[in-house]
């Protein structure tokens, strides 16, 4: 018998502004947040566009903001704080050696125990860097804890800030979509674009929330994780390891396939990964694949890489809770490389009990979570 | 010591490490060309898994790759913003191997290792944090076995150390091929 996770407390901060109502309205409404990039020189890299959020401070400040908001969101005291740990979804890569240059060498740890400390939590449990699904195995592994009664309570963190080193390392890759739209699943995608995001979330065991009375936002029902061994960065074109993930997670929170109400997809816009998305869902969902609403939300608020498994989770919770669907955005026509029917083109109420939340990162690592209603 | 619990949900079955003795540069690896990290990961994952005991064909399951790194691939990160700074392009090369996920994308489509791919920055004792990762996954059915992998970058002398990077680095890592305590409870044929 395992403990139910519950969500008690959120926070997002997006290109669409501060506070979970600005990021919910942008992706309700389908209203990409893609601008030039003011905020550095983008040199020679031949897109210019990103989502960011015009008054962003520093990386950490940005993420104690989120925490702290995420707590308050929760009703936690200071001494509910003092007894609960922090998972932290954040790079490795450049923003860490550019803060080294600071004086700071700790990495990714380092800037999570920095966190806990100044947000009067009980310190660092894990510092995630695992790319683009950082943000949901942190997820996955603090609901687990709680599932089996490691912890009581958890609070799981990303952060990502559009930098001139990110944007010139995606456009190395040819990976950015030099329109300046993302268009995930749809005919004329042309690639991914950065995004600011920063996001957190405190989950709870049921027990420990009814002990304090206090009110759930929704589950985090299920969670699985698998790998494609296929290639260094490309997604497996059937989409094997994705499937596995969803039907882990189906499986752990005891919903089938045909009973998901909603799929916020990895769907960062580029040719191939759409379409093994497209294929994985197809195996893991058969003919439900056709009838569940898709949407990326990424379309709205750009890719915020190692965070982005956290900022998707927190705004599938809060469609959830609004009984509203995310748009699709920058959907111009069906692509029949990753034709999935039922992409959300336009604003709509829905009935949601269950939804998937979906990640896929560069060495074939894959995470699929189940968001339920409270 | 392999094949001893040390950690009340894991038992080590293999180990393998870079360097050993008599290594001086880690054979270079397709596609991580730049810095020594990735390879170095590799050798350290490819003789923990040569030393392993056979698994057989149908024992089904997944292997996962757990990377436990502090700062990862300091020298690519270093050749990121040297380039930006100056503002010249990036190398396509750098962006595929400019996360740590990279080069264990490699291992797992080389090896046929299906489990999940983990990485983080440990915020304590770096084996013992690997360790309590596969657990978990163990515990959830992800996995049935994992490779923990424990890898730096230190402050010695890289094969891209014409770059002008600071500091240039090589590396070490080790590799510990761990299974569920409960499985295992003889030492078997690793070595």
């Amino acid at each position: 018998m395992t403990e139910a996770v519950l969500v008690t407390g959120v926070a997002v901060a997006t290109a669409a502004g501060r506070g979970a109502e600005a990021s919910l309205a942008a992706v309700l409404a389908g209203r990409p947040t893609f601008a030039e990039v003011r905020r550095f020189d983008c040199g020679a890299s031949r897109t210019r566009a990103a989502a960011t959020l015009p008054d962003a401070r520093s990386l950490a400040a940005e993420l104690r903001e989120a925490v702290d908001t995420a707590c308050r969101d929760g009703g936690l005291g200071a001494a509910d704080l003092a007894e609960t740990p922090l998972l932290l979804a954040a790079g490795t890569g450049t923003t860490l050696r550019r803060a080294d240059r600071a004086g700071d060498t700790a990495g990714a740890a380092g800037l999570a125990t920095r966190l806990a400390e100044r947000c009067g939590l009980a310190g660092a449990a894990r510092a995630y860097t695992a790319a683009c699904v950082a943000g949901s195995s942190a997820l996955a592994e603090a609901a687990s804890m709680i599932a089996y009664g490691r912890l009581e309570r958890a609070v799981v963190a990303g952060g990502f800030l559009v930098d001139a080193d990110h944007q010139a390392l995606f456009d190395a890759g040819r990976a950015l979509a030099d329109d300046g739209q993302v268009r995930p699943f749809s005919r004329g995608r042309r690639g991914m674009l950065l995004g600011d995001g920063i996001a957190a979330v405190v989950l709870e065991s049921a027990t420990a929330a009814g002990r304090r009375a206090a009110t759930a936002r929704g589950r985090l029902a299920g969670w699985g994780r698998a790998g494609d061994a296929y290639h260094v960065c490309q997604p497996d074109p059937a989409g094997a390891g994705l499937a596995r993930a969803i039907t882990r997670a189906l499986s752990r929170a005891g919903v089938a396939g045909g009973q998901i109400d909603y799929v916020n997809a990895n769907g960062t816009g580029t040719s191939y990964a759409d379409a093994a998305e497209a294929a994985a869902l197809r195996v893991a969902l058969a003919d439900h694949a056709d009838a569940v609403p898709v949407s990326s939300t990424k379309s709205v608020h750009g890719h915020a890489l190692e965070a982005s498994g956290v900022v998707e989770f927190v705004i599938t919770v809060l469609a959830l809770g609004a009984g509203r669907l995310p748009v699709n955005a920058g959907f111009v026509a069906p692509d029949d490389d990753c034709r999935l029917d039922g992409v959300v083109r336009a604003p709509a109420r829905a009935e949601l009990r269950h939804a998937l939340s979906l990640n896929f990162a560069f060495g074939g690592a894959n995470s699929a979570l189940v968001v339920s209603a409270a | 010591m392999t094949g001893q619990a040390i950690h009340p949900g894991v038992e080590v079955r293999a180990r393998g490490r870079w360097p050993e003795p008599g290594d001086t540069v880690p054979p270079p690896v397709r596609g991580f060309a730049i810095s020594t990290f990735g390879p170095v990961v590799v050798q350290a994952a490819v003789r923990c898994l040569e030393r392993a005991p056979a698994v057989p064909a149908d024992a089904g399951g997944a292997t996962a790759l757990v990377l436990v790194s502090a700062r990862a691939d300091q020298t690519t990160a270093g050749l990121i913003s040297v380039a930006v700074d100056a503002g010249r392009r990036v190398a396509p090369m750098v962006f595929f191997q400019s996360v740590p996920n990279s080069v264990l994308g490699h291992l797992a489509a080389e090896l046929r290792l299906t489990g999940p791919v983990v990485c983080v920055s440990p915020v304590g004792d770096p084996v013992a944090e690997g360790f309590e990762i596969a657990d978990g996954l163990f515990r959830d059915g992800d996995a049935t076995r994992a490779l923990v992998i424990v890898a730096d970058q230190d402050q010695g002398p890289d094969r891209g150390g014409g770059l002008a990077l600071d500091p240039p680095a090589s590396g070490t890592a080790l590799a510990l091929l761990v299974v569920p305590s409960d499985n295992h409870t003889s030492e078997g044929g690793s070595s």
